[in-house]
């Protein structure tokens, strides 16, 4: 389990990235969903400690990620949104590097690691290639496999598939899915809601450095249920719908704007019909609040 | 009709001009050749024959031998790889994707940086132009003139490598290879050497004519004709050898770029397409997360066409829930402790090296090093204590400033190379310890530079057994790379590497560095060369010091001591200022914690710093 109180961050330019957030993860899957620039890669880099937080204490399993790097690092597999690879060296010596910096020293252990997890994101035939003549996706699942690396107690996986053609991305998730299984907690960072819906267990949402919402996505649609409603409506009168009730989402096509819409106790107007709620309903609900009240 | 510079090839060579202003090379090139001209303008042989510095016959001397000595190389560093560049960064699809002719985009690339290397190469001529209007009481000088600086450099310099640059540019545009580019420079003196050897059998003539750098050409110089006074009115005009060697030179250009255009094409080299080929990702995934592949099925997947349609209709849950092909074992890591950090440094300290070794200015810089290291031992050398002796402290004396540049450079490529890569925050949430890190990029430079000293060593024994001065001698070469080299480029890449860690930015280092070496330089040039500031014992030692028979005061050893202490505190400083942090301040595991062990010893290293200092700044010593 991991339990953050009160973490802040505040960059030198006096932009306040995290205000203050409480939040316990479990085991398994945890998605982390937010705007961009709400601040989970920065939640993310405290959590990899690579960042130091103005304040607050972060702690799993006992161990204060803030104070305790070194053992931090331990139990950590971390993937960030963006990163390289030493592009002269082969998968397999790149692998192996880690391999090693995580203290694994037993060369039977380091080569059978080696070999499963090469063979676990499909890198084995390429395990003599230049990292520098990988494709996105096959250096992000060489990204994925170091993450991996002597079972971590918590992986930290930020925008993970960004880059990801669709195929890739639901393995991606599956091999997520089974290495969360396997007792750890997974902290998925991303804006992508559906992600999220098919993965998580539990999740929350942040918005300009707090946390809005926490709970379990099947929890969140469930709340939703009765109310939303969705309509095809002339793209004039959108502006009138927006003063009176809450627009989810709106997308024009042909001509017209079909806008799903929240409102309690029935239907905003005649041409709408009950909709099933769905995760990104609950998602972007949060976010045009926060938008309406800076509008405000 | 548009004008040339609102088409494709005016805007690319625009472009490849705008880009080359915002690299450091051409300034660098500048600099040097400015200096160059300084150099052979005020101690070159000008002053030492009677020559006027402003003859034609030395303007075309300067010039043969600017183009020559410096340029090759140079030429491949502008010309190797403009086309290259592009396909590295990705930006060629989008370029090549406008309606570019092929021309336009080749000729746009090769004029753009062609020019650019002539405006470096016109700081030569023109630093010789303006230095007409200086002369020391040892200089001849002849009334002011401008057209021969201008003519000779065009015939000589300007035309001799625009075919090297369409050399280059071809073979660079076509391998996609930078290396091979830098190999060819490399290797252009020894092939232009055996070229020239060659041409030794032929009759003067046809010397002149295949010779693209001109070098075989004499003018109107005779033998028996050679005084000062006759060759500083001689007036030299291009013959017809000379102007149909240039027409050959400049065909052959025109064949290289011709060459080029027709085998060039827009697709990507085979090095970026061959993975994403070998590897269908689809199918590829398939196998690995497909219910019960064995290792056989997987391979042979690999290089099946994808099965999208089947693979899309499995629900996500279904897939998911399938038996992974094979479970990541479990593993246990080290305890922490001495052992398992130095497990982690040797691991690190190997890729460190190994990717040290795969720069490719390496393979430029190293042979280059060795030859300047060692050409002077190719003439006669007199021997003070013994042959080895006097070759070993020859090399030792010629190689220390190129190996305190290569030093300082390759220590400050590998400090920012984790982040320029970007892998600085995979990397720094491993569990390594900030020397690891640290210490892995020290020891590399270092024993990329302790490599270097032993290639230098190993070409001066063979020099000195080819010219059967004998005995070789390996106990003195040890001796004094030993005593004077390792300490220095020790010294060099620990201060390197603080100042790296302290100043953040890569080009400010190196500033900071190179003026450093040269204001200490300067200062021993004017005769301020103590011991206390004089890491590289320069005018400070002789042979008979380092084995012992300079006497019992010989101050060497503590001096190294000093050093090696300066160097020691210089690391420490860099771990306590190293940006990952391990703990907060002196918390965390063990006794001191981490940054507690590194302030001890910044604190020991200041200590016999200052004990040993004190030693050597004692009177009488």
């Amino acid at each position: 389990m991991l339990r953050i109180r009160g973490l802040k961050k505040t960059y030198a330019n006096h932009i306040q990235a995290l205000k203050g957030i409480d939040l316990e993860v479990p085991s398994g899957m945890f998605g982390l969903l937010g705007p961009n620039g709400a601040g989970k890669t920065t939640l993310m880099k405290i959590l990899a400690t690579l960042l130091e937080p103005g304040g607050g204490t972060a702690e799993l399993n006992g161990v204060d990620l803030v104070v305790q790097k070194g053992k931090a690092r331990r139990m950590l597999g971390y993937l960030p949104q963006e990163f390289g690879l030493y592009p002269t060296l082969t998968a397999e010596q790149t692998l192996d590097y880690f391999i090693k910096l995580k203290g694994i020293t037993d060369a039977r252990e380091r080569q059978a690691l080696l070999g499963a997890l090469l063979e676990r994101v499909n890198l084995s035939s390429a395990r003599k290639q230049r990292v520098g003549g990988f494709s996105g996706g096959m250096r992000q699942r060489l990204g994925i496999a170091q993450a991996l690396i002597g079972r971590p107690e918590l992986i930290i996986v930020d925008e993970p598939t960004a880059g990801l053609d669709p195929e890739e991305r639901v393995r991606f998730h599956n091999l997520l899915s089974e290495t969360a299984g396997e007792s750890a907690a997974v902290i998925l960072s991303t804006h992508i809601v559906s992600d999220v819906s098919d993965l998580c267990g539990r999740m929350a949402v942040i918005r300009q450095g707090e946390i809005v919402a926490t709970c379990a996505p099947r929890e969140a649609v469930q709340q939703l249920a009765g109310s939303v409603w969705e309509a095809a409506v002339p793209r004039e009168s959108v502006p009138a719908i927006k003063s009176r009730h809450q627009i989810v989402s709106a997308q024009i096509f042909g001509g017209q704007a079909r806008l799903r819409v929240m409102a309690e106790g029935g239907p905003p107007g005649a041409e709408f019909t009950p909709a099933t709620p769905s995760l990104e309903d609950y998602y972007f609900g949060l976010v045009s609040q926060a938008a309406e009240g800076r509008g405000r | 009709m548009r004008s040339l510079a609102r088409t494709p090839f005016g805007a690319i060579l625009r472009t490849e001009v705008l880009l080359n202003s915002k690299r450091v090379a051409p300034y660098a090139m500048l600099t040097l050749f400015t200096g160059n001209a300084v150099l052979w303008w005020g101690w070159g042989a000008a002053g030492h024959y009677g020559w006027a510095t402003n003859s034609e016959y030395y303007i075309i001397r300067n010039l043969t031998g600017f183009s020559f000595m410096t340029l090759p190389l140079f030429t491949a560093v502008i010309m190797g790889d403009p086309v290259i560049r592009d396909f590295r960064l990705g930006v060629s699809p989008l370029i090549l994707s406008k309606p570019v002719g092929r021309a336009a985009y080749l000729l746009g690339k090769f004029f753009g940086n062609f020019f650019v290397l002539f405006c470096c190469q016109l700081a030569f001529a023109l630093t010789l132009l303006l230095l007409q209007g200086l002369s020391t009481s040892r200089m001849v000088v002849l009334p002011m003139r401008v057209v021969p600086y201008f003519k000779h450099f065009l015939v000589i310099v300007v035309v001799s490598h625009l075919f090297l640059a369409a050399v280059y540019f071809t073979v660079g545009t076509l391998t996609r290879s930078p290396k091979i580019v830098y190999a060819l420079a490399v290797f252009f003196y020894p092939l232009y050497i055996i070229f020239q050897v060659i041409l030794k059998a032929f009759p003067p003539r046809w010397r002149v004519l295949p010779d693209p750098l001109l070098m075989n050409w004499t003018g109107p110089i005779t033998k028996g004709s050679q005084s000062g006074e006759f060759l500083n009115h001689l007036a030299f005009s291009y013959d017809s050898d000379v102007t149909t060697n240039r027409a050959l030179t400049l065909l052959m250009a025109a064949a290289c770029l011709t060459v080029l255009y027709f085998r060039f094409t827009r697709a990507e080299g085979p090095g970026a397409q061959a993975p994403a080929t070998l590897l269908g990702l689809s199918a590829g995934g398939e196998a690995v997360y497909g219910a019960g592949a064995g290792a056989g099925q997987r391979r042979h997947s690999v290089s099946a066409p994808p099965r999208h349609a089947e693979t899309r209709s499995t629900p996500l849950q279904e897939r998911a829930a399938a038996p992974t092909a094979m479970a990541i074992p479990k593993v246990k890591a080290a305890d922490e402790g001495i052992g398992t950090y130095l497990k982690q440094l040797v691991a690190a300290l190997g890729v460190e090296f190994r990717l040290l070794r795969a720069e490719r200015g390496l393979i430029l810089l190293a042979p280059l090093v060795v030859v300047f290291s060692t050409l002077e031992l190719a003439f006669s050398v007199t021997p003070d204590v013994s042959y080895s002796a006097a070759y070993a402290s020859g090399t030792a004396k010629t190689s220390l400033l190129f190996l305190f540049g290569l030093t300082i450079f390759y220590t400050g490529e590998a400090m920012h190379r984790d982040r320029e890569t970007r892998i600085e925050p995979v990397l720094w949430s491993v569990p390594a310890p900030n020397f690891v890190l640290l210490l892995s990029k020290f020891f590399a430079t270092l024993l990329m530079s302790v490599s270097l000293i032993a290639l230098i060593g190993l070409t001066a024994v063979v020099l000195q057994s080819v010219k059967g001065e004998m005995p070789v001698e390996i106990s003195a070469y040890l001796a004094v790379y030993w005593w004077i080299l390792i300490p220095s480029v020790a010294l060099a890449a620990g201060v390197s590497v603080a100042l790296n860690v302290l100043l953040r930015d890569k080009y400010l280092t190196y500033m900071v560095s190179f003026a450093t070496v040269g204001g200490l330089y300067y200062l021993y040039s004017l005769g301020y060369y103590h011991w206390l500031y004089n890491p590289v014992l320069y005018r400070l030692w002789t042979y008979a010091d380092l084995t012992g028979a300079g006497g019992p005061q010989s101050p060497i050893l503590t001096h190294r001591v000093y050093w090696l202490a300066i160097t020691c505190l210089a690391l420490a400083l860099a771990h306590l200022c190293f940006p990952r942090r391990l703990e907060k301040g002196f918390e965390g595991e063990g006794p001191l914690g981490s940054n507690g062990w590194s302030f001890l010893m910044a604190v020991i290293s200041l200590a016999v710093a200052v004990i040993t200092g004190l030693l050597i700044a004692l009177p009488g010593r």
